[in-house]
């Protein structure tokens, strides 16, 4: 019954609704105008390659680019990713890649912002200091830091042999063990300024008045963090984790310039390995497939990406 | 009367003594934070002013025992091959993030502002579809791109580059610019309209002076990006004098691994440019992070 009643209340609003939305395109068709130029210029970089690419993932695809020779083979591609030990160590390494980069990016970059909100001598200074690793590029930083890590002549090697911890330096990046976490401590290197300067900027919307009312009503000094500065971030926190994660979830350069993804597929991540399937064995139809996976997965991120920007703008609305 | 007398400044230092168990463990954690950042940059520098042979001992030499700026000759002295190739890098890469900045500001600022003022149908949709664009990884773009490049006849050729990064820094600079855009008042503009102005007069006139920091953070993001972006350049060019920074040097010393202070010191070169742009301007851009992205 009440469906029912609940239908037909709705179909004679539909009508004047849709006659409604085509005239108010027609009475916005200006406003259209400032919008094409990122419309256009995204249909053609986005939208293309993402029907691309999906077309690509159900075909067998000769080496080289002479794609006109594919052949139709269904769904195989995905059942013989689903089906590889590949896959799956690849898989878990980007999971760790991407969580424990987030996670302690994000730690290290908030607990900066707190320490650097009260003013001091060279506090300017300090910051500019450690937002310099996210400016600069990541090739920059994969060859400084390969060069700390060398086998031979690395800095971290010399340094734990001189204190007498190890007789050899030990092989960071060349060993199934230890690469992956050397990698996410670059990865991190580069990424925590970044977490900085956004918690920075969230904590100057913290009100004064209620930390210093806190402080009369006897709060100390974790109590004031926790019950007013931090309720306060937490939408600037869900969007600086949430970009750090697809960030991460998408890099490439790290691993791709210091390690290639080796030793014996260790510091694999999805990238590397889908631009090695590609570019390195030309095998495009499986790299597409691996592609809309990972597209799969991005959206279910970008839902909570996007729910927690129109959090905000639900907000802005009612203010 | 004389209890609380008694009890009030015993209760405030008990306080500072906890604060400043708070605030000297935040100065000794900045302090283990800065030595993570700025060590190996330092090595960095240190071993770009040792000769190849220096570079190779261990233990290592701390400080150089002949400091020499052999490697920054090298790099930037047009008369042989290796400063040929570096500088020839060094003004593509100028170039394609020149020209992608000028570009972008160009087409965020009206995008920004029509998102921020009207309210068209799709408007939200649009919206985040441009912020979605954030989430692909460039691999999904890089095949078909690549193929779109090559019926475009656009390969080996910087614009490549700059369509590519074009559509990369857009979602950011738009959503920053949004944020500084809704700050601006609405009457400035009407009383703009009033007195004669027609609605881009008031744009240009009114709108765009008040959001200069926004406008520049937008660019120096732009420029930045472009500058820093390797995989597309690294899938697009191939011909050798094309290349940017970051795929050149790559090309350049992966042949010749052991060259470590030339690496270094390329690397360093290759960090001056975006680092004194971002030092210079960073206070437009942390505020326009303020505005635009947090406070919304």
């Amino acid at each position: 019954m009440t469906i029912v009643t609940g239908e037909a209340d709705a179909r004679p609003r539909l009508q004047p609704a849709r006659s409604g939305l085509l005239r108010e395109i027609w009475l916005h068709r200006a406003d259209y105008a400032y919008v094409l130029p990122a419309i256009v210029v995204m249909l053609i970089v986005i939208a293309y390659p993402i029907y691309y690419t999906i077309e690509l993932s159900f075909f067998k695809t000769p080496p080289g680019l002479q794609l006109r020779d594919k052949t139709f083979n269904g769904i195989d591609n995905y059942t013989a990713i689903l089906t590889s030990d590949v896959f799956w160590r690849v898989t878990w390494n980007t999971m760790v890649w991407t969580v424990a980069s987030t996670f302690i990016a994000f730690v290290l970059g908030f607990a900066t912002a707190l320490a650097l909100h009260r003013d001091f001598i060279g506090r300017g200074i300090l910051r500019a200091v450690l937002i310099i690793p996210w400016v600069i590029s990541a090739v920059a930083a994969s060859y400084i830091w390969k060069w700390i890590y060398h086998s031979d002549f690395g800095i971290i090697g010399a340094v734990l042999v001189g204190l007498g911890l190890t007789d050899r330096p030990p092989n960071f990046i060349d060993s199934v063990g230890t690469v992956l976490p050397s990698l996410i401590v670059v990865n991190i290197w580069r990424e925590f300024p970044f977490a900085m300067i956004m918690m920075m900027a969230g904590l100057q919307t913290v009100p004064d008045q209620l930390l210093r009312a806190a402080t009369v009503d006897g709060a100390n000094a974790w109590q004031r963090f926790w019950h007013v500065t931090f309720p306060h971030l937490r939408n600037v926190s869900t969007v600086t984790i949430l970009l750090l994660a697809v960030a991460n979830f998408n890099s490439f350069i790290i691993p791709w310039i210091m390690t290639g993804g080796g030793p014996s597929n260790a510091s694999h991540i999805w990238i590397t390995h889908i631009y090695e399937l590609a570019f390195g064995r030309q095998r495009w139809g499986v790299a597409s497939a691996y592609s809309v996976l990972l597209f799969v997965i991005l959206m279910t991120l970008g839902y909570f990406y996007v729910r927690a920007l129109s959090g905000d703008e639900r907000k802005e609305g009612g203010a | 009367m004389s209890t609380i007398a008694e009890t009030a400044p015993r209760d405030q230092a008990r306080r500072r003594a906890r604060v400043d168990g708070w605030r000297w463990g935040g100065r000794v954690f900045l302090v283990v934070m800065l030595l993570y950042t700025a060590l190996p940059m330092i090595w960095m520098l240190l071993t770009s002013i040792k000769s190849g042979f220096a570079a190779m001992q261990f233990p290592p030499q701390w400080w150089p025992d002949e400091p020499t700026l052999a490697s920054y000759q090298k790099l930037l002295d047009p008369q042989n091959s290796v400063g040929q190739d570096f500088l020839r890098f060094f003004w593509n890469s100028l170039f394609v993030s020149t020209v992608t900045t000028i570009l972008s500001v160009i087409v965020a600022v009206p995008a920004a502002y029509a998102f921020s003022r009207f309210s068209f149908p799709g408007r939200n949709f649009l919206f985040f579809a441009v912020l979605l664009r954030n989430m692909f990884p460039a691999v999904i773009f890089l095949v078909p791109l690549f193929i779109l490049m090559r019926l475009l006849g656009l390969v080996n050729t910087p614009y490549s580059l700059v369509l590519t990064y074009l559509t990369f820094g857009l979602p950011l600079s738009i959503w920053l610019l949004k944020g500084f855009f809704d700050n601006i008042p609405i009457q400035l503009e009407q009383a703009a309209r009033i007195d004669g102005a027609t609605r881009f007069q008031a744009f240009i006139m009114i709108v765009m002076p008040l959001s200069t920091p926004g406008i520049i953070a937008t660019a120096i993001y732009s420029f930045i990006g472009a500058w820093n972006e390797y995989i597309y350049a690294y899938t697009f060019l191939n011909k050798n004098d094309q290349l940017t920074l970051p795929v050149g040097i790559q090309r350049f010393f992966s042949e010749n691994t052991t060259d470590f202070p030339g690496l270094m010191a390329a690397s360093f070169m290759m960090s001056v440019p975006v680092v004194v742009l971002f030092l210079v301007l960073q206070k437009y851009f942390v505020r326009a992070l303020t505005e635009g992205a947090v406070k919304h």
